[in-house]
């Protein structure tokens, strides 16, 4: 597709945003002219028209060469990809030992879950939670071999689930390890709308990892920005030859995905995860999402207001995202992505990434600084990482193009035109309190800056984007920063938010008051809200 | 001056919230043991019995005899029992599923009826499911319904920016639905509901005065002698914030109309055909949220990225308000259509 076009348009239709970005292959190689974000609901061709208008405008010369006329837009290829509404799964099995790993795969793996085992529910109460007409899909789960506690109540289980699939023949339904040998009560499964998908038991071990596949490729149709986006971090990793991970907050979900450069393998290693519950807000915001965003606030607000701003938040992710409203998006997203560290452990690995890339709306509008200080405030990661932004929303489209070589060829070209570099976080772990932990030296082309290193305290070096140094740190005592030790010199790039010296706790430990903490936020946070100028 | 006027320039940035809707698919929700009394295809007018609700369900094991063919979702009624048990309750329910030889049923208790708050064609009945109606006439559709799907005759009781308060409420009002303005508290909607007031029709509801109406609706509920369904219609959101033009002017001239609140999808509907529907200025936009909600404007131009505060940087707009022009980021807009 990208090989003969001059230029093309990468879509990335999501559930609260509609998003366009200009690409154009000029003097030999793929480049970002341009990228616009508008609400979901406002017309594609309007964006991509406005888009190529503006790049006329800007340079009418570059627009030329790249063949982009506002009037002729429908010679313009694109690559497209959407967000879908996450569909709801029922997660039954006969224990409730047996349901914990099914429902924790179903919940990585970008369904709305609702879970129930014969062990909690009765025969009523199970039919109530297949019946309810939200569940788009069945999982019946067991172990291979089925575990003790499973052998009694399977059977009716299996034989309740095919009496739901017999009513609602639409249904998809997936057994999952011993609950296949009953797929004979299902009846001619072939005559029935719905699929009946049969897969390997949950939890661990190559069998677990192809329910996990199933249900992903059940999840996600082939054209979802996060499927794709999975595949896109895959090969920026090759691309860049670094770790790279993304975190994603998006309106109806989160993401996160660790992809290691494949280094002459077959193939790059990459493990996702995409869990529903780690959307920006869901869409009945209980109280104990309520607390976590209440602890991430500077707000002086109490709960009901707070309820009412996420409520609204949800309602119209695009509205009220100035002023205090940033805080609150910032805050929810914090505790977004706190919910997806939680729920995705499995992927925490052993050292931090090379490169994290931060993606989706929640972080779409807040300054770069804060976004990486946001990032850093829940990561809590000791080592030191490069962080960056997706700010075109390029990974999911770039993602979606089918050639490996293609794919590789235009992410390698694009790669430091799609992500805005917010800095370097470093971190170390293990400072003990008291007025000094050592001594930063910082060289640079700018020359060299030192600083002295307090524990608990957050220091900003100014290190703009393009620029490179070594970060030099003298410890007192024994600290990590990715191994053990007391000297260190990192190699650390610019960015939005320059050189983040983080010496806060690794795990962080936030007053327990909510005004107290709410002032140690604001003193973290105030210098990096910017003033208005409209 | 209506929507004919071409649009102004740079208007297409900001999304379009369609005024009216047809072709309104009604969902009834159906529990394991509810017994639909409608079927697919037939026409049903307002207040006709959808389903026998039941507020207790248990599960009861019942044999059937040979042959009988019998399906998940079949209604079952044992057989009259003979000689000194004739007079014996039979055991009646839905069929949920056999194992080993007998069915398991839910047996419904403390019935009541669903009637049907509008007219239309039922779409779809799947027991245990739901019942899909498609209503006749049009809707409104707004950001939440709470409450039982209700009916009744509309009444503006408060400017569109204004407040309805508990003691502005008396008997007179029974039977109507009424429009409150901005905001809404919960003493007034369980006063209202305990008035004989139909529904509410309010821009923003705040989670403090929802969660209180719902654990009084709740209450109510469990209630024995249950008061007529009663429901609130939510417009916009939580936060206060006046109704939009070009909904009070539907809303004026659905005034002494019946009209019905539901509930899936949230919804104002409304089978009036010679209500005509006036859509707003093309150049007029509303302010959807923050600080500004609800202030509406005639659309000047669109100004690319700005940056607002905090260093927030988003596509703005110059909107002339009454009181003067003003720069407002465009996703805070919408537009009628």
């Amino acid at each position: 597709m990208t090989r003969d076009p001059r230029a093309f348009f990468a879509l990335d239709l999501g559930a609260a945003t509609v998003s366009a970005a200009l690409v154009a292959r000029l003097a030999g190689r793929w480049r970002l002219l341009g990228a616009l974000a508008l609400p979901a609901g406002v017309d594609v061709g309007t964006v991509c028209r406005t888009l190529a208008e503006r790049t006329v405008r800007a340079d009418p010369g570059v627009a030329t060469a790249a063949h982009v006329d506002p009037d002729a837009l429908e010679a313009v290829p694109t690559v497209t990809v959407r967000s879908h509404a996450p569909r709801r799964l029922a997660v039954v099995a006969a224990s409730e030992r047996a349901l914990a790993p099914l429902a924790g795969a179903a919940a990585r793996t970008g369904w709305s879950v609702v879970a129930g085992s014969a062990e909690a529910l009765d025969p009523l109460g199970m039919s109530r939670l297949l019946l309810d007409p939200d569940v788009g899909a069945i999982l019946a789960g067991a172990g291979d071999p089925p575990g003790a506690d499973e052998r009694g109540p399977l059977p009716e289980l299996a034989a309740l689930v095919a009496a739901v699939a017999e009513r609602r023949p639409e249904l998809t339904i997936l057994l999952a390890g011993a609950v296949t040998d009953e797929l004979a009560r299902f009846g001619d499964v072939g005559a029935r709308p719905g699929e009946v998908l049969l897969g390997a038991a949950a939890g661990g071990g190559a069998g677990g990892h192809g329910l996990d596949e199933l249900l992903t490729e059940l999840a996600l149709p082939p054209d979802d920005t996060r499927r794709a986006a999975a595949i896109g971090v895959a090969t920026l990793a090759d691309v860049v030859g670094r770790r790279v991970e993304y975190v994603e907050i998006g309106y109806d979900a989160g993401m996160r995905t660790v992809a290691e450069p494949s280094l002459g393998r077959d193939g790059s290693s990459v493990a996702s995860a995409v869990v529903v519950s780690a959307a920006l807000v869901p869409p009945e915001p209980d109280d104990q999402l309520l607390d976590r965003v209440l602890g991430w606030t500077t707000l002086a607000i109490d709960r009901h207001r707070l309820r009412d701003r996420l409520r609204e938040l949800r309602s119209a992710p695009w509205a009220d995202a100035a002023g205090d409203g940033a805080v609150v998006r910032l805050a929810a997203a914090r505790a977004a992505l706190g919910r997806l560290l939680d729920a995705t452990r499995e992927l925490d690995g052993g050292s931090p990434p090379d490169l994290l890339v931060a993606g989706g709306g929640a972080w779409a509008v807040a300054p770069g600084p804060v976004i990486a200080l946001a990032l850093a405030d829940v990561l809590r990661r000791p080592g030191a990482s490069q962080y960056a932004f997706d700010h075109a929303r390029l990974l999911g489209p770039l993602g979606s193009i089918a050639d490996p070589d293609e794919r590789r060829t235009v992410l390698a070209d694009l790669a430091d035109d799609m992500l805005v570099p917010l800095g370097s976080v470093v971190t170390p772990a293990g400072l003990r309190v008291g007025r000094s932990a050592g001594r930063l030296v910082v060289h640079g082309g700018a020359g060299v800056i030192e600083l002295d290193l307090v524990p608990g305290g957050l220091e900003l070096v100014d290190l703009p984007p393009g620029q490179t140094a070594v970060a030099e740190f003298r410890f007192r005592d024994t600290v990590r920063l990715g191994g053990k030790g007391r000297h260190f010199a990192v190699d650390v790039a610019g960015g939005l938010g320059g050189l983040l010296v983080d010496l806060r706790d690794v795990p962080m430990r936030l007053p327990d008051r909510h005004e107290r903490r709410r002032e140690l936020l604001d003193s973290w946070q105030a210098s990096l809200w910017t003033g208005s100028e409209t | 001056m209506t929507g004919t006027v071409p649009a102004p320039a740079g208007i297409e940035l900001v999304p379009v919230r369609s005024l009216v809707e047809t072709a309104v698919d009604l969902r009834v929700p159906l529990g394991p043991g509810d017994r639909a009394l409608v079927e697919v295809g037939a026409s049903v007018v307002v207040g006709s019995p959808l389903a026998e609700h039941f507020r207790e369900t248990s599960l009861a094991e019942v044999s059937l005899p040979d042959g009988h063919g019998a399906r998940p979702g079949d209604r079952w009624t044992a057989p009259q029992p003979s000689g000194r048990r004739a007079n014996a309750p039979r055991p009646a329910g839905e069929l949920l599923f056999e194992w080993r030889g007998a069915w398991r049923m839910a047996v419904g208790d403390q019935s009541e009826p669903l009637e049907s708050p509008v007219a239309g064609i039922v779409r779809e009945v799947t027991p245990g499911v739901r019942i899909v109606i498609r209503a006749a006439g049009r809707a409104l559709r707004a950001a939440a319904a709470i409450g039982a799907p209700s009916r009744g005759r509309l009444e503006l009781a408060a400017g569109p920016g204004g407040e309805l308060r508990a003691g502005g409420l008396d008997v007179g009002r029974a039977g109507t639905i009424l429009v409150v303005g901005s905001r809404v508290d919960a003493e007034t909607l369980t006063r209202a509901r305990a008035m004989g007031v139909r529904g509410i029709v309010v821009g923003g509801l705040p989670s403090k005065e929802r969660r209180d109406f719902l654990a009084s609706e709740a209450r109510q509920r469990a209630a024995l002698h249950r008061l007529p369904p009663f429901a609130v219609l939510v417009l916009d959101g939580a936060v206060r914030r006046p109704i939009a033009g070009a909904v009070v002017t539907l809303l004026e001239a659905l005034e002494g109309r019946e009209v019905a609140i539901v509930g899936g999808p949230a919804a104002l509907v409304f089978d009036e055909p010679d209500v005509v529907l006036a859509l707003p200025p093309s150049d007029l936009v509303r302010v959807r949220s923050g600080p500004s909600a609800g202030r509406e404007g005639r659309w000047l131009a669109s100004l690319g990225v700005r940056r607002f505060e905090r260093g927030v940087q988003l596509e703005a707009a110059q909107v002339l308000f009454p009181e003067g022009p003003g720069i407002v980021p465009v996703g805070d807009l919408e537009r009628f259509g």
